[in-house]
């Protein structure tokens, strides 16, 4: 039971870490070979949120 | 049993709705999602996915299969699943329920999952690329303008639904207003003082969200403050229009970006609340299985329970704006073929779950005060009295002193022509809510919250959806002219943002002028644009199937396709040419033109007219795919055109086992 309220917490993190673009940071991160820095933040917003309004939302 | 309780005349219990649809989806979900994806798709895992392939740590990225899917269920829930089974609620809860659990397991969800798949095969490429890759250049151009069309006529509705819940609400006006000044905030501070911290300045942003919900009390009993945010339609319209502009053209980074994390959490927050809601606190179903107006004669849009249930109902059963997110960002995240079935398929199952559970709040409101918060004054009366006359009328008792005091305990002056579905939708939401114990002088509070809830992700869908249009139509004028292609070139931002919000503003203001709500109007043009672009991406997987198989599996999307061109052709048809002025465009036209002529009349006139011929555009556009389509079937089974597709070969994958 308690591996299963590990894994189950463990998805809702991710899940979390996903929406909040924590994990698309760390990607941005290692794809630069950067450590982070709010230049480096700045930056990765800069590059990701214009690449996400491109993308449609549903209704 | 839920039928037995029904025909007996006894109370049915919104746990049987529950029961049903998750035993229908489940079985779907085991069965023929299942054999769809082994003996169809013939998905194999061992097959590297675009992901693998063309990883590069910002498009293309392995991820875990439960993480993708929350990401595409964020992606493709929006307003819609709860908007539209509120609205369809007035031909009875049984027919919108039927088609929401039906039409999701056997046409929403095949269509989300065999575009999601056609696009892994194919790189991740977008449904228009694939349309014009398979189908042919006529069918991709038509996807394109079509994708364009739905999006101005999505974006005016949905606006319109903000601009009827806060019309005249001093409260919800505030909090929704309020939710600018946070956006804001939380971009800069994100921005320059906690760079990276988004869960963080998420947790801030929500309480600072809810010390707005609480202080709009005090705003709407102010009598200095109130005047401050009580609009008429006509303002907040403007309003929301020079906001559509100015979220379109300034950095995502100060408004977009912390709006959606703000956004995406307080969905999947109250959307689990309202699960639970139900589930523990099983409320009764009020409304009946049917009413008299699956005749067509509804107060809240005009039209026959065939079509209009299927139209007015489409994110939650069927719609075709989901294949944009299934050929988008999803598949070139999926680490392994397999787990389309759980993202594709799975998620439009829990989107189908959302859109019953809207269905169960707006069917547990009394029918007469269901009728009395969503009927146009145009239909009922334009005074309270007129209305609870007309509505008790039509065998749904209401007194005007039940509204008076319903009207208070939620906080507003009057609930009376709130048309749109989310005032009643909050209310059915505040009643759930309210009646776990905690009491109903919270009423007020959680009614102001469901309306912040709504009106914080429609915003999110209109300010991204704006910017989606506006690039849209700088890539289609950078066809022309590079110079407009450029993103980043000032003029052309601004001119085709200015071009986008004018599209959708003409459609909004016109909703908000019209005597019968807008909704009326707007909300069935809609639902036929949304299940057209289905249309058009039905006959692209049909396509897909036809190369892949021949004949052998064509029904797998060929019997959903039949269904919704049937269903979007004699709604369009009925939409366009009814001699009724309540439902044929046209016939309201020639009706106005009958009677005295002002500028005002002069303007309605002009708007049915461009309603008639908008719809006779999307009816053309989806002929010209669909035959084309048919074309290219045709040709593949007689063996005169070639079946060659656009598949990418195959490439063993070399993902480790932890994915």
């Amino acid at each position: 039971m308690s591996a299963f309220f590990k894994a189950l917490a463990q998805i809702i993190m991710g899940i979390v870490a996903e929406i909040s673009d924590q994990n698309a940071y760390k990607r941005h991160l290692a794809a630069h070979g950067a450590v982070h820095s709010p230049d480096e933040w700045r930056r990765f917003q800069d590059e990701h949120a214009a690449a996400n309004s491109r993308r449609a939302r549903c209704c | 049993m839920g039928a037995v309780a029904s025909n007996r005349g006894e109370p049915v219990n919104s746990t049987w709705l529950v029961i049903a649809s998750v035993c229908t989806y489940l079985v779907g979900y085991r069965f023929y999602a299942r054999f769809v994806a082994a003996r169809v798709m013939a998905l194999d895992d061992k097959r590297a996915t675009p992901a693998e392939r063309l990883r590069d740590g910002h498009d293309f990225e392995p991820t875990n299969k439960w993480i993708v899917f929350g990401h595409h269920f964020a992606a493709i829930a929006g307003p819609g699943p709860l908007v539209g089974p509120t609205l369809a609620a007035q031909f009875g809860y049984l027919p919108g329920f039927l088609w929401i659990v039906i039409g999701a397991t056997l046409g929403g969800a095949v269509q989300d999952f065999v575009i999601l798949f056609g696009s892994i095969r194919r790189d991740g490429k977008s449904l228009g690329q694939i349309a014009r890759e398979e189908v042919g250049k006529v069918g991709g151009f038509t996807a394109l303008i079509t994708v364009l069309l739905i999006m101005i006529i999505l974006l005016a509705v949905i606006g319109l639904v903000v601009v009827n819940a806060l019309k005249g609400s001093p409260w919800g006006t505030f909090t929704i207003a309020a939710t600018m000044p946070i956006a804001v905030f939380m971009g800069l501070y994100l921005r320059f003082w906690r760079p990276g911290k988004v869960v963080e300045t998420s947790i801030i942003g929500f309480v600072l969200l809810m010390a707005s919900v609480y202080g709009g009390q005090a705003v709407a009993q102010s009598p200095s403050l109130a005047p401050w945010f009580t609009y008429s339609g006509a303002a907040l319209a403007s309003a929301l229009i020079v906001y559509g502009f100015f979220s379109s053209a300034l950095p995502v980074w100060l408004l977009l970006a912390p709006r959606g994390y703000l956004s995406t959490f307080v969905k999947l927050g109250v959307v689990m609340l309202l699960a639970v809601g139900i589930i523990f606190l099983r409320p009764e179903l009020k409304l009946p299985p049917f009413t008299r107006f699956v005749d067509g004669t509804g107060p809240i849009f005009a039209g026959k329970i065939f079509p209009f249930c299927f139209i007015t109902i489409a994110c939650g059963a069927v719609s075709g704006f989901h294949s944009l997110i299934s050929s988008g960002t999803t598949p070139k995240l999926l680490a392994r073929e397999r787990h389309a079935v759980a993202v594709g398929y799975g998620s439009m199952l829990l989107e189908s779950f959302v859109a019953v559970m809207a269905l169960i709040a707006a069917a547990s409101l009394q029918p007469g005060v269901f009728f009395a918060v969503n009927s146009p004054a145009g239909i009922v009366g334009a005074t309270p009295a007129a209305a609870v006359a007309t509505i008790s009328g039509w065998g749904f008792p209401v007194t005007a002193a039940d509204m008076q005091s319903l009207a208070r305990d939620a906080g507003e002056q009057t609930l009376f022509y709130r048309t749109g579905g989310a005032p009643s939708l909050a209310l059915g939401m505040a009643q759930i809510f309210v009646s776990s114990g905690v009491g109903r002088a919270l009423l007020a509070f959680w009614y102001h919250f469901a309306i912040m809830f709504e009106a914080l992700f429609i915003l999110t869908t209109l300010d991204s959806g704006t910017r989606v249009g506006r690039f849209m139509l700088q890539d289609m004028l950078g066809e022309v002219w590079p110079k407009w292609g450029q993103t980043n070139w000032k003029p052309g931002m601004l001119t085709t943002s200015a071009v986008i919000v004018a599209a959708w503003g003409y459609f909004l203001y016109q909703g908000v002028i019209d005597p019968l709500g807008g909704i009326n109007t707007l909300w069935p043009l809609f639902g036929i644009a949304n299940q057209l672009l289905a249309a058009v991406a039905l006959c692209v997987g049909t396509t897909i199937l036809v190369k892949a198989h021949g004949a052998r599996y064509m029904w797998v999307t060929s019997i959903p396709l039949v269904w919704l061109v049937v269903v979007c052709f004699v709604a369009g048809w009925e939409k366009i040419f009814s001699p009724l002025p309540a439902l044929g465009f046209l016939a309201q036209a020639d009706q106005l033109a009958a009677g005295p002529q002002t500028a005002a009349t002069s303007a309605l006139i002009f708007n049915a007219r461009l309603d008639a011929a908008v719809t006779g555009i999307f009816l053309v556009l989806v002929a010209t795919i669909l035959v084309d389509s048919i074309r290219v079937w045709i040709g593949v089974l007689g063996g005169t055109r070639t079946s060659k597709t656009t598949e990418t070969p195959f490439v063993p994958s070399r993902l480790a086992e932890e994915l």
